[in-house]
């Protein structure tokens, strides 16, 4: 029956039908899973629960994560231990300024034995893709990933090659050495689901860290969950519900972003969908089957800051995405009932 | 079940609205004379109405041209109904139609329902019915169709102008019925913009809208308690009316000053004046006189023009036909007070209801007066006070000769009661002055000087009834008896001549609750007068000498003092007895209204936490105690603006130190997943929900806790 209406041209979606369609059960599931891989990476990267969480938020969505801190704060660990708890495949670029697109996606290269083209893949083809420092690489280089990341397939000499599934770009970048980097296009943030910073551990954290740095190392974590297994959880979490005045809510925050008078070009649809994506899995992740306007607002900073132009003006006094993010917020109305006017 | 809901909600606005235009235009049919025009525009309401409903789906363009055919016909038929068949019909519709504006604005009260009498108050309650209905039933803008007949309303007031009763009970069934109308299609609170009423959801309850009908109705009766009394006498006080602009009969000098006849009557006593056929005898009044400048004795109040039908009168139980000898001027003879004439065009008077013709009266000319006979309780009156209720009753204008003063002084020393003051000066000058038709006419107050106090060797201390009943009325005055004069006639019962000897002048003063009393201080025929000087030396013999005054306080100053303190009571009294109702009954009212007011409002918010806890689905009920929580937080200062979501709302009430548990999450699911929500779930939000506002009581400051 359920295939049935997967295939039918005419299919509506069971959530648009049915309020709650997953079972307390199936969310209990997902939680714990959740729960168990990052409690995993925890134990490398130690203090940053929070990031974790919304690290493998980002990976449940099918969204990609870009992680923008000053070195040593543990960004490439954290995607490193996120890849190695997931038992896929998984890769690491470092970017450079000579790194070239086919470094990334892979070349054809004529095999003399056989007397025909072969198609050599580049590291994007994993499960976890880790660009380290991302920004270093020419936009020519960042622009070979625009395809993989929204697509999932790579395009070389005409023929498309799909990557492997479940298929995430966890990529670094330092914000404060700006010489010799790159800023990534418009288009290539829109792309990253979230933009996450790591930030210094707290001082028992890092007290921790330093007394077991040789013992807590990505190499040595062992893998919590399989690909299938992420696939499975991604697919769940699209069943998750969402109530009616939910959608009117999201608009109204993303429209709130656009009409901000510090903002040039404010969140993009793709964004909302992206946010509508995390907070499914958030809430997920919390063994809820439904998104409440707390899922949004959790997520909503690292989902939409990065997606904020900020007017010329604006950016020159300081202003940030997530100041404006927060403004939106305090400008649309939960929809909730009987809330004080 | 939702379309007969719908279908009785219109229906009961239609009729509502529909009686509330026949009421409109029925407030305009009390000046009229019968019951015939309040049938008219009740069928026109109804008639009206009637087509606008049964077209109230059709197109827009179809209900007036309809509407406006249906109008045509009932005004025929209103008009062929009220014609009296002198005329053809087509020559009465055109004289109606051309001229039933300022007919009706001036007609004479009570007005006869005649084809251009009747025209506008139908047109107008047809024209007010049909957009009433347009406003309310095809737009459902329930307000706006009040409209129409609250200005028909208004327009009848205008026409009624002061020769109706208030008609108080009109004005609040009118209200009742806009409220009534009001409170059917009041918005349903999923309807209403504030988002506390979204909790009802799918299964809203009418009960806000009710009570808040009743409180905002609550709140209008206060302010028209309070405020009424004051409106109410200001418009009473200057009453609108048409009429005014009417120009009032012109009075000639012998009507204006109708006393200077008596000389002329009794001079030529067997001067045939008119006959008459009553049914009992009765003293026929030609005209009351009440001001006097030291002068002349006048009338006061304008003569209106009236119908047949005397407006405000009793039932005739007297009846008089008239036909005209020798009496001149316009005038009218009639008995108090009269109730119709016919065959005579009249004009009231409605201060003394006398009456007047404004042609004037002309030899041979006939009619009858129907009368309602004034029926004096002598021994009511014996122990009445004065009814000092009109100032120009009392009114002593200057320069009153010593004469006066000394027998007003006679009066108040020798008689206490005011009935036996005014007895008692009647019998005074009965008693020491003579009558004299040859007396010169004049009573002007030198005249009435010389009437009392100047010697018979000189002409004095004689006159004829003007100058008794003139004397009497200044003399009481100065007493401190509401006085005034009567001109008119004795007349016998049956059919007679009256002639110029039955014409007289007569006194009158008033008393609280029994009315004009006349009095006749005229002597009996062939007595012999005593000199009054006598009696009123006496007096002074009596009265202590300056010395004693000053020494004790003499007997008689005392007395006077007593006398003029009674007096002031007297007063005083008349005038709080003027309200229907103490004011203290209308403040405590007010007071009583407004005591309620925190206990409907206890009484709303108790339905409303019942209907929020117990109504509806759990999600709906768990929604409901969120509601009850944040409004109970409201009270005690804590809001929680719309943008916070349920963690952020619990955080912010934390200051409160209530903890609210789980119903943050309970109320995401209610709102965000409402079949997630079990009825176990309901009850712990219920629970939390009861017990929330008892342990924030102590935060909540005292007024609100009163109030709200």
């Amino acid at each position: 029956m359920h295939d049935t209406e997967q295939t039918h041209p005419l299919h509506v979606p069971r959530r648009l039908q049915q309020p709650v369609q997953l079972g307390a059960q199936q969310a209990e599931q997902f939680a714990a899973t959740f729960e168990r891989l990052a409690a995993a990476v925890d134990t490398v990267v130690l203090g940053k629960q929070e990031v974790v969480r919304l690290a493998l938020t980002a990976m449940f969505a099918e969204g990609h994560i870009l992680l923008e801190d000053v070195p040593g704060t543990g960004k490439t660990t954290l995607a490193r231990a996120i890849a190695a708890a997931v038992s896929g495949q998984w890769r690491r670029i470092q970017f450079t300024p000579d790194l070239l697109p086919s470094d990334v996606s892979g070349v054809t290269i004529f095999n003399q034995a056989s007397g025909a083209f072969e198609f050599h893949p580049g590291p994007v083809f994993a499960n976890i893709v880790i660009a380290d420092e991302i920004n270093r690489a020419s936009p020519k280089t960042q622009s070979a990933l625009l395809e993989v990341m929204e697509e999932g397939r790579v395009t070389v000499d005409g023929h498309p090659h799909q990557v492997p599934q479940p298929f995430l770009v966890v990529a670094t970048q330092n914000p404060v050495e700006m010489d010799g980097t790159y800023r990534l296009p418009e288009a290539q943030l829109d792309r990253f689901l979230v933009k996450l910073s790591v930030g210094y551990p707290v001082e028992a954290a890092e007290i921790e860290v330093l007394r077991g740095t040789h013992q807590r190392s990505p190499e040595h974590l062992p893998a919590v969950v399989d690909t299938d297994t992420v696939a499975q959880m991604a697919d769940l979490a699209k069943q998750v519900y969402i109530a009616e005045p939910l959608y009117a809510y999201l608009v109204q925050l993303a429209n709130a972003t656009r009409n901000h008078p510090q903002v040039a070009v404010g969140v993009s649809p793709r964004g909302l969908i992206a946010l509508t994506k995390a907070a499914s899995v958030f809430a997920l992740s919390q063994g809820r089957t439904y998104i409440v306007p707390e899922d949004v607002k959790a997520l909503a900073g690292p989902v939409f800051a990065h997606r904020i132009q900020l007017a010329p003006d604006a950016a020159m006094r300081g202003a940030n995405g997530a100041a404006v993010v927060a403004d939106a917020f305090d400008q649309v109305p939960v929809p909730l009932p009987a809330s004080a006017a | 079940m939702r379309r007969t809901r719908y279908r009785l909600r219109v229906a009961a606005v239609a009729a509502a609205l529909t009686l509330m235009c026949a009421l409109a235009g029925a407030v305009a049919a009390r000046v009229y004379h019968g019951q015939l025009l309040t049938l008219l525009v009740a069928g026109a309401a109804l008639g009206a109405f009637a087509i606008g409903f049964a077209l109230r789906n059709r197109p827009a363009f179809l209900a007036p041209s309809v509407s406006a055919t249906g109008l045509a016909a009932y005004l025929l038929g209103a008009i062929a109904l009220t014609a009296d068949g002198t005329e053809p019909l087509g020559t009465v519709i055109v004289d109606a139609l051309v001229n039933a504006v300022p007919r009706t604005l001036t007609a004479l009260i009570p007005v006869e329902p005649a084809p251009d009498t009747v025209i506008v108050p139908v047109f107008l309650t047809w024209l007010a019915a049909t957009l009433a209905c347009e406003f309310a039933i095809r737009y459902g803008r329930t307000l706006l169709g009040c409209l129409p007949p609250t200005l028909l309303y208004g327009a009848g007031l205008y026409l009624v102008g002061p020769n109706a009763a208030a008609g108080t009970l009109w004005a609040i069934a009118y209200c009742v019925l806009a409220a009534l109308a009001l409170a059917v299609t009041a918005a349903p609170p999923e309807r209403r913009p504030d988002r506390d009423a979204k909790v009802d959801g799918a299964a809203p309850s009418r009960t806000p809208a009710l009570m808040g009908a009743v409180v905002t109705t609550t709140v209008l009766l206060a302010a028209v308690a309070v405020l009424g009394p004051a409106v109410a006498r200001l418009v009473t006080a200057s009453p609108g009316d048409p009429r005014e602009y009417v120009e009032p009969p012109q009075l000639t000098d012998i009507d204006l000053n109708p006393l200077v006849r008596i000389a002329e009557w009794a001079k030529y006593p067997e001067q045939e004046l008119f006959r008459a056929d009553t049914s009992a005898d009765a003293w026929m009044r030609l005209a009351v006189l009440t001001e006097y400048d030291g002068t002349t004795w006048q009338a006061s109040g304008d003569f209106r023009t009236a119908g047949t039908v005397i407006p405000g009168s009793g039932e005739a139980t007297y009846t008089a036909d008239v036909e005209i000898i020798e009496l001149g001027g316009k005038l009218v003879p009639a008995a108090a007070d009269p109730t119709a004439v016919t065959d005579l065009p009249i004009a009231v008077n409605l201060h003394t209801r006398c009456l007047l013709t404004p042609d004037g009266l002309a030899t041979g000319s006939a009619f009858s007066v129907d009368s309602a006979l004034v029926q004096v309780d002598a021994a009511a009156a014996e122990s009445a006070r004065p009814d000092l209720g009109d100032g120009a009753t009392v009114v002593v204008p200057p320069g009153t000769p010593e004469v006066m003063a000394t027998i007003a002084d006679y009066i108040r020393t020798e008689f206490d009661t005011p009935y036996e003051r005014a007895q008692g000066l009647a019998d005074f000058l009965a008693e020491h002055y003579a009558f004299d038709a040859e007396a010169p006419s004049g009573h002007d107050l030198p005249a009435l000087g010389f009437f009392l106090g100047d010697p018979i060797a000189l002409g004095g201390q004689r006159g004829t009834s003007e100058h008794f009943a003139a004397s009497y009325a200044v003399i009481a005055r100065l007493v401190g008896l509401p006085s005034r004069v009567v001109v008119g006639f004795d007349v016998p019962a049956g059919a007679s001549t009256v002639t110029a000897s039955q014409g007289m002048a007569w006194p009158e003063i008033a008393f609280d609750g029994v009315g004009w009393v006349r009095f006749d201080p005229l002597p009996a025929a062939g007595s012999v007068p005593s000199p009054p000087e006598d009696t009123l030396e006496k007096l002074e013999e009596e009265t202590p000498s300056e010395e004693e005054e000053s020494g004790g306080g003499g007997e008689a100053e005392d007395y006077n003092d007593e006398a003029l303190e009674q007096d002031a009571d007297f007063a005083e009294e008349a005038a709080a007895e003027d309200d229907a109702l103490p004011r203290w009954v209308w403040y405590a009212a007010a007071a009583l209204v407004l005591a309620c007011v925190p206990l409907v409002l206890k009484a709303r918010r108790a339905l409303r936490r019942r209907r929020r806890l117990s109504r509806g689905s759990p999600a709906e009920r768990v929604a409901g105690a969120w509601a009850e929580v944040l409004a109970a937080a409201a009270r005690a200062g804590v809001k929680v603006p719309g943008h916070l979501n349920a963690e952020e709302a619990a955080a912010r009430l934390a200051s409160l130190e209530a903890d609210i548990g789980a119903l943050p999450r309970l109320v995401n699911a209610a709102a965000f997943a409402p079949e997630a929500v079990s009825e176990s779930d309901a009850k712990a939000a219920t629970a939390i929900a009861s017990g929330y506002a008892k342990r924030i009581r102590h935060q909540v400051k005292r007024w609100k806790r009163l109030i709200l």
